[in-house]
């Protein structure tokens, strides 16, 4: 993961993602570059931090700051509610796979790795809500309403 | 008394324009706090005295001096961010006095038929994301990324389908989840060798409850406690609706044919 062509290949495949996702969001035209920007910056954020040796729920609030950031700036320079590029951009951050995984082990009635599984989606999720939360609250030059 | 500016506009015209706008914007994926400072505004530059308005996710109660109120309630949300966006534009146009209150009815109009992408656009978006999410989630051979592909496709024909039958959100997103889960067993039969764990995860991508887990987390932050926690039980329900759609298809294979994961 560290050679530049599987970086490049990630920062294009999480920006392609999330503008499918806008598409089926309804989001016009114009913002795709920006959803997708926004999204893969993200990636690249978490996939950094994990690099690093950060856990899957820290390395996800770590992305989510630059991610969250980025969707207010967006929102400021487009134009446009926070909401779109937010929404979005996250995706790739949203513990799909962990989801997944619980519910696998469950049904191989894996309790311990379940419940592994189980407690580092919900870490996920808070760390995502924190993330979020904190980059919100900042004050910004120019307030949007 | 100032009868005079608010002669022009009936109060109960201003009140159906500022609820209607309201509704676009809560149906369509925006926040609670969103609605709310939305209303307020028109209302506020439409000249609609003493108006008050509590939202929640799914409804809104507003009223206004003269025994002028609506309530609407609104179960069903279905994202399209860019009436969101042209709501948000219409309401700053209406708040620079530059509309007229048929103006703003008739462009309200306009917002409320925009129509989302084709049903194509969709299946494909659907498609190129379920696939690119199974390249970022450890696909490294096109064959996963393509099973993925196609259950993500089939995914959102599916709950498609089931929101135009009007069936609820748990059982279509445990039926697509099945749908998903069994496509990628079948292929994984067909193809020995088929990294089934990333075609499956990048597939689930499509149903993931992200918008609720995200709008949860603003309507959190903006102090809308009540709200956020609908969203989030919302979000945690999808996710034992794919939990559950996983598991059951998983489950009907291995005892029907034997199929390991």
């Amino acid at each position: 993961m560290t050679n530049p062509l599987g970086l490049l290949a990630q920062f294009g495949a999480a920006a392609l993602a999330t503008v499918c996702f806008s598409v089926l969001f309804g989001v016009q035209r114009r913002h795709f570059w920006a959803c997708g920007l926004t999204g893969a910056v993200g990636w690249l954020a978490y996939l950094a931090a994990t690099g690093v040796g950060a856990s899957p729920a820290m390395a996800t609030f770590l992305a989510a700051l630059p991610l969250t950031l980025l969707a207010r700036v967006f929102a400021i320079h487009n134009k446009a509610p926070v909401t779109l590029f937010l929404l979005c951009g996250i995706f790739p951050l949203v513990p799909g796979a962990g989801i997944y995984y619980t519910a696998y082990y469950f049904l191989l009635d894996d309790r311990l790795q379940c419940l592994n599984r189980g407690v580092e989606t919900l870490k996920i999720a808070v760390g995502l809500a924190v993330g979020i939360a904190l980059v919100s609250s900042l004050p910004m030059a120019k307030k949007r309403g | 008394m100032k009868e005079e500016q608010t002669a022009k506009s009936p109060p109960q015209q201003v009140m159906a324009l500022v609820m209607e706008a309201g509704s676009t914007l809560l149906e369509n994926g925006g926040e609670v706090l969103r609605v709310q400072q939305t209303m307020q505004i028109m209302a506020q530059s439409l000249g609609l005295p003493d108006f008050h308005v509590y939202v929640l996710t799914s409804g809104i109660f507003a009223s206004a001096q003269g025994s002028v109120s609506e309530v609407r309630h609104m179960p069903y949300i279905t994202v399209n961010l860019g009436r969101v966006e042209a709501v948000n534009e219409l309401s700053r146009e209406v708040a620079a006095g530059a509309l007229t209150l048929q103006e703003a009815s008739a462009r309200l109009q306009e917002i409320r038929a925009m129509p989302p992408y084709s049903r194509l656009t969709e299946v494909v978006a659907a498609a190129v994301g379920a696939g690119s999410f199974a390249y970022l989630f450890g696909a490294h051979t096109p064959a996963p990324m393509l099973v993925a592909a196609v259950a993500g496709a089939a995914e959102l024909l599916l709950t498609r389908w089931l929101q135009k039958l009007h069936i609820n959100r748990i059982f279509s997103d445990m039926a697509a989840a099945a749908i998903a889960m069994a496509i990628v067993l079948g292929c994984g039969a067909l193809l020995p060798g088929l990294n089934a764990n990333s075609a499956v995860i990048g597939a689930l991508m499509v149903l993931t409850p992200g918008v609720a887990l995200v709008m949860g987390i603003r309507d959190f932050i903006n102090a809308d406690y009540l709200s956020g926690t609908i969203r989030l039980i919302s979000a945690v329900l999808v996710a034992g609706s794919l939990a559950f759609g996983v598991g059951f298809a998983y489950t009907l294979a291995r005892q029907l044919w034997g199929v390991a994961l």
